[in-house]
């Protein structure tokens, strides 16, 4: 059986980020059985070529290269991460081309600034921005995603708004997006069938109301603990709380100041309840309501110490209620053989990214940076080829470049010399 | 089957390689969300939790399919079961995930028993089934409704029964292909792959 190359996907597919597109099984064993070898030197080797090619571009698609560039990148970085490069990459991209108009409705450029998008941690906000630039506007993919991520944070208004806004500015393909459309608003009614199946079937609310001044279940038995939710079976039946307490004002009628007005009746049931009385001292200020409840003392234990002074473990938590799956092979349990290649996976992360600085604020502030410099303003100006030595994820020195033109103008020397060699030849004959 | 069993018969295996395709097809239903999740319930087989459809019409469609399947199965002229995703809008094919079943003739002369524990062939067919579920790291996101449908190929001189038609063997251009593991209950091997559309011709 050839199932010799399978297994190494299956072993690592914890470890597999799924694309949207699929994958290449061929560029996927590859990565992986690179990584588990250790050997990063092809794939750095493929890097680097990417990365002359990004600054050697001379034609008039520059993004291609970005394109294939980030492409290689998913492919052969299957668990993502930082040694993938991947997000900075989709910055660099989406930054490095905002001033071009011609692509911001190319299909390639929206999509990186989707992908870009979802890496960041507020998509929306990028979405907004990609608006207010004009990217994707007439791109059916932008509406899109952008709608999923409405979809996704459950604000399925939103979503279908921004469906409409796309029909608005006649985003293509426009089959797609109404068959997106068309998906979206089937999901929301199916939700809508179902909420509404499930209120005939129990007349209970969808969301269980919080009620006030009722007693509540408490947990551990030697400190009361409220539970953090306070509804629903946390509640104490209500015949045990609420009753009891309206009985004993009914029965100290002569010896209760004031009665306690119960919302959760309803109103209309008023006669039946004991008249409201003047208040004969003014209500103290506090706030009972988070005031421990008073209850017994005596059968309370107090945490314990043993004889060495520590307290005393809690006790080991319950069983399962489920059965764990255990194989019935006779052998004991292998462990599975760790793929990836520890030196690659380092736990420590170099710098942790600051929270004031998001990906957008930095496209933001570079697109105003830019702004700014055009009415001639005396900027800061770099005299050297600054966009070419940081143009990837790498940095370039000037001797890497002047090395590579170097190799460029040998190789379109050799190319010459080679069809006047072989002119020559044919002249010979 | 029974745990009194010794070896495998041709029916047995016909019995077991059925029951195989009522689950795996199952689980790439499930898996590849052809319909939707709440339609399907998880039973407890081969030792482990598997999600079968609730879904009534589906059902009994599988049923019916798989029944005809072990008449073919006990008779050995099935090669193949195909099972075809399809694009609902737009009829495309985007998944096709292939079962080649070996039938060993040989089995319908003698019929003396095989010496394979069933608990090897259940090992067999979990590890495949596991597989299925795995596969969803590499295939890639199916974004539309799909229709799925399935493609049974038989020896040339089977009569077509009722409710069953002819049709093309349905295959995608520009396809990836992934081998799957295999299992055999020595009288059938089946051989699982699947196919999907490349990713840069998306």
């Amino acid at each position: 059986m050839a199932e010799g190359g399978d297994v190494e996907w299956e072993l690592c597919k914890e470890n597999i980020q799924p694309l949207r597109r699929g994958r290449h099984i061929s560029a996927l064993q590859e990565a992986l059985s690179q990584q588990q070898e250790g050997d990063n030197s092809a794939i750095n080797q493929q890097r680097q070529a990417f990365e002359s090619e990004l600054r050697m571009y001379d034609g008039d698609d520059p993004l291609d290269v970005w394109d294939r560039y980030i492409k290689w990148t998913e492919q052969t970085f299957p668990q993502g991460g930082k040694e993938s490069h991947l997000s900075t990459l989709l910055e660099r991209v989406a930054t490095r081309f905002t001033e071009e108009k011609k692509y911001h409705n190319d299909p390639r450029y929206v999509e990186h600034w989707i992908k870009f998008a979802m890496t960041c941690p507020e998509p929306l906000d990028i979405y907004r921005y990609m608006q207010a630039q004009g990217i994707g506007a007439t791109q059916a993919s932008f509406y899109i995603a952008w709608s999923e991520e409405y979809e996704n944070q459950g604000n399925s208004c939103k979503a279908d708004l921004v469906y409409q806004e796309g029909f608005k500015k006649h985003a293509e393909p426009n089959e797609k997006l109404q068959q997106f459309h068309k998906a979206l608003q089937a999901r929301v009614s199916r939700q809508v069938m179902m909420n509404v199946e499930e209120d005939d079937s129990d007349d209970e609310p969808k969301q269980p109301e919080r009620i006030s001044l009722v007693d509540l279940k408490h947990r551990g038995k030697k400190k009361a603990i409220v539970p953090v939710n306070r509804t629903g079976s946390a509640i104490r039946s209500v015949s045990g709380g609420l009753q009891s307490q309206g009985t004993s004002v009914l029965g100290n009628a002569s010896n209760s100041r004031l009665v306690i007005f119960d919302e959760n009746k309803i109103p209309s049931a008023g006669p039946s309840e004991p008249k409201l009385e003047s208040w004969g001292a003014p209500p103290t200020a506090r706030a009972k309501e988070n005031e421990q409840r008073p209850e017994k003392w005596c059968d309370v234990k107090m945490r314990q110490k043993n004889k060495y002074g520590q307290t005393i473990m809690a006790p080991p938590p319950s069983k399962p209620t489920f059965q764990p799956f255990v194989e019935e092979s006779d052998q004991p349990p292998t462990m599975t053989p760790c793929k990836i290649n520890p030196a690659v996976n380092t736990v420590l992360s170099a710098r942790k990214p600051c929270r004031e600085e998001t990906p957008l604020k930095r496209i933001q502030e570079l697109h105003q940076h830019q702004n700014e410099s055009e009415p001639g303003k005396p900027q800061e100006e770099s005299m050297y080829c600054k966009e070419l030595l940081l143009s990837g994820v790498t940095e370039f020195c000037f001797e890497e470049l002047r090395a590579e033109r170097y190799h460029q103008k040998m190789a379109q020397k050799t190319e010459v010399r080679g069809q006047s060699d072989q002119a020559s030849a044919t002249d010979v004959k | 089957m029974t745990s009194t069993l010794k070896g495998i018969t041709l029916k047995g295996s016909a019995e077991i390689v059925a029951e195989f395709f009522s689950f795996g097809i199952n689980s790439i239903l499930y898996q590849r969300g052809i319909y939707p999740p709440e339609t399907f319930s998880r039973v407890t087989h081969y030792d482990m939790s598997l999600q079968v459809t609730t879904d009534v019409k589906l059902k009994n469609y599988l049923t019916n399919v798989v029944s005809q399947l072990k008449e073919w199965l006990c008779e050995c002229t099935v090669q193949k079961l195909v099972l075809v995703i399809t694009c609902l809008e737009t009829n495309e094919v985007l998944e096709r995930w292939q079962f080649d079943i070996e039938c060993d003739k040989s089995a319908k002369e003698s019929s003396a028993p095989r010496e394979k524990s069933l608990k090897t062939i259940q090992e067999e067919i979990r590890s495949v089934i596991r597989q299925i579920t795995a596969s969803v790291t590499f295939l890639p996101l199916l974004e539309t409704p799909c229709a799925f449908d399935l493609l049974v190929y038989t020896d040339k001189d089977l009569v077509v029964p009722d409710k069953w038609e002819e049709s093309g063997p349905q295959i995608i251009n520009q396809s990836e292909e992934v081998r799957l593991r295999s299992f055999t209950t020595s009288i059938h091997k089946v051989n699982s792959m699947v196919a999907y559309k490349r990713a840069d011709s998306v």
